[in-house]
């Protein structure tokens, strides 16, 4: 063994000394000094200035105060819920999380109240529509922290040579206008329907929602009510009419969107982040934004909210620092940046106004108190969420709605 | 040429000095020469392996949390899911193919490899590339290329005249499995036809050229003297590349998950599936338990079968 | 002159003909090379041609092959993007990759020689545990890793990373060294005792030079293997900085868009090293032709 242990020693040696050196040393939450306190903030990308406006945020926000530092980690959003699970598991939970969905950890009790961790000026500056929300059995615990509506985003250049008058406000008037858009031919296709398993429950939700029907009723998943049922099955023949794009049930959104930009599809859904990337991919396409088609034409949208909540490690520790950051991120003008610079809508009272001389955002701030959303606070909303999304897409095989919404209670009430 | 490695033939009394350097001892003294090994194993694979299993029989809530045992409350589930026959068969239709494909074409190109020309270096070093390229990034090409809209795979199919119109290779179950496979075989072929060209060039030349000298032809040499001397090569490839198979998620992952259903999954996408959406980790965790438990078996069965080493 | 011919052969003598013969029919197979390498480059072309195109055209419909904006500066600017600090994700890379390659050969090296000589009791059991820890790879026992690594300390750090690649590509090199060590003669390295090695001289006299091919490949798979490592770094090293290079591309996939061309030009840079590492290791696979070789 004579020249192994030399190897073998510097080896070690080496690694040691990189252990020591690396950048980065390793962050323990719980990093609570009589200094200084340090906040470990977990948030998802939304664009690609995500994290330059986080780190701004902390920049000032540091600047003001001294004894805390925040640590920020930005993470892609097909990883954030990996790594958030991962965490948690090992007892690493952030302080602070921005997340669509606060009501698996509310329920195992890992969070704060939202009453304990922002101040009660901050608290009131809450619309009122998305606190009730961000509620679980009636304790707020989520932070509304970014609002969404959607919109029907339709091709004026495109209706117009198909012979369509203006956007259609009823369910036959859009199969009218995408059947014939369809009929245009040379790979134009009438309506966009993205029912891929990214988030095959939102353009579920339009039609069924649209159509009058609900996911849950007093507390319980209603997923395979009739009325439910009768609006899939309006998505099937869509499908089955050449009204939309070939094999939906495998499209994702994003590469979707991208093709109507390119001005290929007719019509398709669309959130306040669509303005913004029309205008820097194509800002010669003649579109427009209009209420979505419902079944009998009252007006509708699907809002989607997003909350940043708070974690109670340590009991309690970190509650002051926390409240700190919060007010800070809430304040009206760190709010508004925030929210103007990734166009999403904004969920305080102060901050209602940021929109109001932007036209076409202002169509979606509009829409807003009418909105419906998930029921997310229903503890078997993530596995009927998870199902929809799995199975919703087999419409464009001609499987039958009745039975994928059975399929999808099913899922709902195995949950206990 | 007579067969010099170690077995009966040989000399006695080359055998009793080699004895004396390599006396038969006892297990202890294996410990200095395998310690590190057994320390990394024990440290680092073993405490996760048994926290795997361990969560197996918990019930996991959705945020991470340990609920208390579940005893066997997870398999049940796992049993439940419907499509786990289609999984299954799916599973072992990717693992057969995409190895037994790989295999041949990896040792034609091995011995093309073997053979002295100019660019011979360059043509290997193209070889490596995608192996070189990590596997995600691979099939992030693939699955920007073959989509029906801005793929320019697609648009160059059409192009040469081979498709009327961009296909969606990736938006039913059975076309996306198969460019799965495709993929998956072009990603194994580099790793396996180098491990198989190391092995071609421990062949002595003497004894090819012996063989040709005796008469044998080309074929009846690759046959009968090359391919025998290359089992330990091709049984190491074909292991390593059924493990790595049957546990790879990123090729199948990125080419078939926003299509519904589970008809395009094997055992690993599957699993991977319930954490990334249902979030049930007990449930996940069980699976892997069981995919595990099917790659011990196939490998124990192909060792039995083949017994590739002698020695072994 | 037939005759002269024949006996040439006979004796192993090249005649001018079969020179000539030789020398077309290398050419030939370059042109079969040539084929073959550029169906194993195709994707990698594409990647490239993505990467110096604007964003936009990437995903224009229907596709352009070449850019009608060359833009080579998205090699210059993804050095310095928001959305990750890429020179210390490509340094991460780096390190974790050389030092959890040469840690693995280090324990693996003596193991494998060890069980390839060597009968005792336990040797099968070791073989087929090391063999079963192959079976289980990071991205199931991800959360059990951190875990783990949290409680000794080691969260987020590139030591962390470099234990759990060497202790995950342990099987394969043993393995592969077991194999190619076991397929030498012994009397080679009876020779070597006889003149005074004893097994550590002998493993490095007559061993290493005779299995070296099969240290280059094993080197070359261990070094990837590292290098694309994702599930267990993901959970492992949370500062962006420590992140390497396959957590860092995640990066560019944002909610509602994907900034394709970085995501290309740095696939595109990620194969650099790997195929550096192998242009200068290579010749030792060709070295291995005449080391191998057993005279009569």
């Amino acid at each position: 063994m004579k020249h192994q242990p030399k190897l073998a020693v510097l080896a070690a040696a080496t690694s040691i000394l990189l252990a020591a050196c690396s950048p980065g040393a390793p962050t323990t939450s719980g990093g609570g000094t009589a200094e200084g306190t340090e906040l470990q903030l977990l948030v998802p990308q939304y664009s690609d200035a995500t994290r330059g406006l986080w780190e701004g945020l902390i920049a000032d926000f540091e600047a003001q105060n001294s004894d805390i530092t925040v640590a920020l980690q930005v993470e892609s959003w097909d990883n954030i819920n990996n790594v958030v699970r991962t965490q948690v598991q090992g007892d690493q939970a952030p302080d602070i999380l921005n997340l669509d969905s606060f009501a698996t950890f509310a329920n195992d009790g890992l969070l704060y109240a939202a009453d304990e961790v922002v101040s009660a000026e901050t608290l009131a500056d809450f619309q009122d529509s998305f606190k009730e929300n961000a509620s679980l059995d009636g304790t707020q615990s989520g932070l509304p922290l970014i609002a969404s509506a959607r919109a029907l985003f339709y091709n004026e250049d495109l209706l117009a040579e198909a012979g369509v008058s203006g956007p259609p406000t009823t369910w036959d008037e859009v199969l009218d206008a995408a059947t014939k858009v369809s009929a245009l031919g040379g790979g134009t296709y009438g309506y966009g329907m993205a029912l891929g398993s990214e988030e095959a429950q939102a353009e579920t939700s339009v039609w069924v929602l649209g159509g009058g029907g609900s996911w849950a009723e007093g507390g319980e998943i209603t997923a395979n009510t009739p009325a439910n049922v009768e609006a899939v099955e309006f998505m099937q023949t869509m499908i089955e009419d050449g009204a939309t794009e070939p094999n939906p049930g495998s499209q994702d959104r994003s590469p979707l969107m991208n093709v109507f930009i390119q001005g290929k599809i007719g019509m398709i859904i669309g959130l306040p982040p669509t303005v913004g990337e029309i205008e820097e991919q194509n800002p010669d396409l003649n579109y427009g934004i209009a209420a979505i088609p419902t079944k009998d034409g009252s007006p509708f949208t699907l809002g989607v909210a997003d909350h940043l909540m708070a974690f109670n490690n340590d009991d309690g520790a970190k509650r002051e620092a926390i409240t700190k950051f919060l007010d800070f991120f809430y304040a009206r003008d760190n709010y508004a940046t925030f929210v103007t610079t990734e166009h999403f809508l904004p969920v305080t009272k102060s901050a209602a106004d940021v929109f109001s001389d932007d036209p076409q955002l202002s169509v979606f701030v509009d829409l807003l108190p009418g909105a419906e959303f998930y029921p997310f606070t229903n503890a078997a909303w993530q596995d009927t969420q998870a199902s929809i999304q799995t199975l919703i897409g087999q419409i464009d095989q001609g499987k039958d709605p009745q039975e994928i919404l059975d399929e999808v209670q099913a899922a709902a009430d195995a949950v206990e | 040429m007579a067969d010099l490695s170690s077995g009966p033939g040989t000399p006695v009394a080359a055998v009793k000095r080699t004895r004396r350097l390599w006396g038969s001892e006892s297990s202890v003294s294996a410990l200095p020469w395998l310690a590190p090994a057994l320390a990394l194993i024990v440290g680092v694979v073993i405490f996760p392996a048994g926290y795997m299993i361990y969560n197996s029989f918990r019930a996991i809530s959705k945020s991470g949390v340990d609920r208390g045992w579940a005893g066997w409350d997870n398999y049940a589930s796992m049993l439940d899911i419907g499509a786990l026959g289609r999984v299954l068969i799916n599973t072992a239709a990717w693992v057969t193919v995409v190895v037994a494909v790989t295999l041949v074409i990896s040792i034609a190109l091995a011995l093309f490899l073997n053979q002295r020309f100019p660019g011979r270096t360059a043509v290997r070093l193209a070889l490596i590339v995608p192996w070189a390229a990590s596997v995600v990034m691979t099939s992030t090409v693939f699955v920007y290329g073959l989509n029906r809209y801005y793929g320019i795979i697609n648009q160059a199919l059409v192009d040469v005249g081979l498709l009327s119109e961009p296909a969606g290779f990736l938006e039913t179950a059975v076309p996306a499995f198969a460019s799965a496979v495709a993929v998956a075989i072009f990603v194994s072929i580099p790793f396996t036809t180098f491990v198989v060209l190391a092995g071609l060039q421990t062949i002595p030349a003497e004894t090819v050229e012996a063989a040709h000298i005796d008469g044998a032809g080309r074929v009846s040499t690759f046959w009968k003297i090359v391919l025998p001397m290359l089992r330990p090569a091709i049984a190491v490839a074909t292991i390593v590349n059924i493990i790595n198979v049957f546990n790879s998620l990123p090729i199948l992952y990125a080419m078939t998950d926003p299509i519904p259903g589970y008809d395009a999954d094997t055992t690993t996408t599957l699993m991977f599936k319930i954490i990334q959406r249902e979030r049930e980790l007990d449930v996940a965790s069980a699976i892997s338990v069981l995919n595990f438990v099917i790659v011990l078996a196939v490998i124990v069965v192909y060792l039995r079968v083949t017994r590739p080493m002698r020695e072994v | 002159m037939t005759a002269a011919i024949d006996r040439a052969q006979a004796l192993g003598r090249s005649t001018k003909r079969d020179a000539t013969r030789r020398g077309e029919r290398r050419w030939l197979l370059t042109a079969v090379g040539v084929v073959i390498a550029a169906i194993f480059l195709a994707p990698y072309v594409v990647m490239l041609i993505g990467a110096l195109k604007p964003r936009l055209e990437i995903l224009a419909v229907p596709p352009d092959y070449l850019p009608q904006n060359w833009r080579f500066d998205n090699f210059v600017t993804m050095w310095q993007t928001v959305e990750t600090p890429l020179p210390f994700n490509l340094v991460s890379s780096l390190v974790i990759s050389i030092f959890g390659t040469a840690l693995t050969l280090v324990v693996a090296l003596p193991a494998a020689y060890y069980t390839a000589r060597q009968r005792f009791r336990l040797r099968l059991p070791f073989l087929l545990l090391v063999l079963v820890t192959q079976m289980l790879q990071p991205t199931v026992l991800a959360a059990g890793l951190f875990r783990e690594f949290t409680q000794v300390g080691l969260a987020d750090t590139w030591l962390s990373m470099i234990l759990v690649n060497a202790a995950f590509n342990l099987s394969f090199a043993i393995w592969i060294m077991h194999t190619f060590f076991s397929s030498v003669p012994r009397e080679l390295e009876e020779a070597a005792w006889l003149d005074g090695c004893g097994r550590l001289g002998s493993l490095r006299r007559v061993m290493l030079p005779l299995v070296w091919p099969g240290i280059v490949t094993t080197i070359i798979f261990i070094f990837i293997a590292c290098w694309n490592e994702f599930a267990a770094s993901l959970v492992l090293l949370s500062t962006d900085t420590n992140q390497p290079l396959t957590v860092a591309l995640t990066k560019f996939f944002g909610q509602y868009d994907t900034s394709w061309q970085y995501v290309f030009s740095m696939s595109l840079v990620a194969i650099v090293p790997v195929v550096l590492l192998f242009a200068l290791i290579e010749r030792h696979l060709v070295s291995g032709l005449t080391a191998g070789g057993v005279k009569a």
